[in-house]
């Protein structure tokens, strides 16, 4: 079989984030190739359905949970569409890890701090378990969610989960108009949240993901901190179809998303042609 | 040339031919275009080399679809009670001899083998690759579209050529045969009683040296310049203006020898089952970088033109030490509007030069 061969992964739990944003759980039905299976936080993979096509993810999931990925995505488009249709027991493909990775090693002995907006939570959200999944190598653990309106936050179980738990500290916020009566969170866009949790720069790492305008505007927030541009790191979606650095689409200038990426940090992203 | 050498009479080519195909081997020629009112000529599958025309125009378009195919299966699924069986579609692939390539065209596959290799290797490309052999053919130098020389290639160069064929410029026709590589040893040796005691007929040199007369004053661009003027000028007024003509079709792009980017589509038959494709694709097409959110990084046909240029001559270069493009001209010849890369790359040279003279662009 070719490279461009994926791999059969059964939906194990379907989970509805929001009204237009689900969660699939997959085990590959390969039980070698799932013992194999390993990959980074903060890489991707080619996901398809079979008739519809491939779609490109992160891998939402942490590598410190064995047995399965999860991706989670908005229905958007044809393969999305197809997506919303699979049930528990149904097949799908899926080809990867690829990309780069969020250098989590280098991070060990130090705070994070995580910033996402919408379902830019995702990626972050791999990072986050990973990271509270061997918390002993990490200090302050700090994270900063936004999203349009209560309906549109992602992960509420974990939300809760992470609210709920002394070594995390949680900051959640809504745009504004998009509270409800009962919300207890912040509400106000994720810069201005981030300038009011006021996070240590020291010996800290942010890691950041969300809509292109909340990223402009929080990273002049982490600089006027005291972050250095080398120590935020974000993660880039451009349109992929091979994964692979060979289809030719996901380029910005002389960087390739697929294989220089996903994961660039804020000094990298300066360098880039203004192209994304 | 310090290669083994051979001469090929007319009649013996014809018979390599002929014992090539009945060897069991796909022949790849150029051949007339029937029915068109002008001489045209396409890379087609033959089986009588009196068809093969090699002192012909240059093929319409490139041998790129004999390694990247215009369209290809890559997989075909069937589901069945919620499970999925996935089949090889073409593991085997023919057994192929080109015979006579345009330079052009022969030189583009070692530039291309570089991205299928970029530590992924794409093994579709390379299993045709590594089942076919390739004669070139000198070029006898096209017309004013033809720019070979700006990108450091020639009408005789042999890059991309197991087996390099010059024609002898006598009246009885016959070919110089010049063995580039390994492969086209073992290919000559196989046949060898085809091969005569080599001998350099006097047209020869001259030939060569019209040929490269014909194509060298097409355009004086230097692409080390113009690549230096890129990677500073992403962002310049030149953008703004240059794709005026282009109608975002494609056509440079199919006709080109070394644009390889492709798309991933299924194509279900019926319900259960179907098959998973690889076709070509165009960055002059505004949905190649459409986002699922509506967002497109490359919103304007001046951006996407920019791309096009920039991953030929700035790109490409940077991360495979090749420029992706071997001055064939087609993309001139194929273009509905009238775009004129090596026109473009003049102006681009004319750019570089001018900056340089300023002291450099900020």
């Amino acid at each position: 079989m070719n490279l461009y061969t994926p791999h059969p992964v059964r939906v194990a739990e379907v989970i509805d984030e929001t009204v237009d944003t689900r969660t699939l759980r997959l085990e590959f039905k390969d039980p070698a190739f799932a013992e194999s299976f390993d990959f980074k936080a903060g890489q991707f993979g080619e996901y398809s359905v079979f008739g519809a096509g491939e779609c490109t993810f992160c891998i939402a999931s942490p590598p410190t949970r064995r047995g399965y990925i999860e991706c989670s995505f908005k229905k958007v488009g044809k393969v999305t569409n197809a997506m919303r249709e699979l049930e528990v027991g149904d097949t799908m493909g899926f080809r990867g890890p690829y990309g780069n990775h969020f250098p989590l090693d280098r991070m060990e002995g130090d705070n994070l701090l995580f910033i996402a907006g919408g379902i830019g939570l995702a990626p972050v959200r791999c990072v986050i378990w990973n990271a509270l999944d061997l918390r002993d190598k990490f200090r302050d653990v700090t994270i900063v969610y936004g999203a349009r309106s209560v309906g549109d936050l992602v992960y509420r179980r974990e939300l809760e989960e992470w609210a709920g738990r002394d070594d995390v500290k949680l900051w959640q916020t809504v745009d504004p108009g998009g509270e409800t009566p009962d919300w207890k969170g912040e509400v106000g866009f994720v810069p201005s949240v981030v300038e009011k949790a006021e996070p240590k720069a020291e010996n800290t790492y942010a890691i950041i993901c969300g809509p292109p305008i909340m990223i402009k505007f929080t990273l002049p927030v982490l600089i006027k901190l005291g972050f250095t541009k080398d120590r935020i790191f974000t993660t880039l979606e451009n349109r992929m179809k091979c994964g692979l650095g060979k289809c030719g689409r996901c380029n910005i200038g002389p960087v390739y998303v697929c294989k220089d990426g996903p994961v660039f940090t804020a000094a990298q992203l300066e360098d880039l042609p203004p192209e994304f | 040339m310090s290669n083994e050498q051979k001469y090929l009479s007319e009649s013996e080519f014809d018979a390599l031919v002929r014992e090539l195909i009945a060897s069991g081997k796909r022949v790849v020629a150029p051949v007339a275009a029937e029915d068109d009112l002008e001489p045209q000529a396409d890379y087609r599958a033959v089986s009588d080399p009196a068809k093969i025309v090699l002192d012909g125009p240059l093929p319409r378009r490139s041998l790129k679809e004999f390694f990247l195919p215009a369209t290809e299966a890559l997989l075909r699924w069937r589901l069945k009670k919620g499970d999925v069986a996935l089949d090889e579609t073409e593991a085997d692939y023919p057994e192929t001899v080109v015979v006579g390539a345009s330079p052009c065209d022969a030189a583009a596959l070692p530039t291309v083998d570089r991205v299928m290799d970029w530590d992924y290797r794409d093994e579709p490309w390379f299993g045709r690759r590594e089942a076919t052999v390739v004669i070139s053919r000198a070029c006898p130098g096209r017309d004013s579209s033809c720019f070979c020389p700006v990108v450091g290639l020639a009408p005789d160069s042999t890059r991309g050529a197991d087996v390099m064929l010059y024609p002898s410029g006598e009246d009885a026709g016959g070919y110089l045969v010049e063995v580039i590589t390994e492969r086209g040893a073992a290919l000559v040796a196989a046949h060898s009683k085809h091969f005569q005691a080599p001998r350099e007929p006097a047209g020869v040199a001259r030939l060569r040296e019209e040929a490269r007369a014909r194509v060298d004053g097409n355009s004086s661009a230097r692409p080390d310049e113009i690549r230096r003027w890129l990677d500073k000028n992403f962002e310049h007024e030149l953008w703004d203006r240059l794709a005026e003509r282009c109608h975002g079709c494609g056509a440079c792009a199919a006709v080109c020898p070394t644009c390889h980017c492709f798309d991933i589509v299924d194509e279900p038959e019926g319900g259960d089952s179907g098959t998973r494709r690889r076709n070509w694709d165009t960055c002059q097409a505004a949905v190649f970088t459409l986002h699922g959110s509506g967002h497109n990084p490359r919103e304007t046909q001046n951006a996407r033109f920019r791309q096009r240029v920039l991953h030929k001559f700035a790109i490409y270069p940077e991360r495979f030490g090749e420029i992706l493009c071997t001055g064939c001209g087609r993309c001139v010849r194929a273009c509905p509007g009238g775009m004129d890369l090596p026109e473009i790359l003049e102006e681009l040279g004319r750019l570089a030069t001018s900056s340089q003279s300023a002291g450099g662009t900020p």
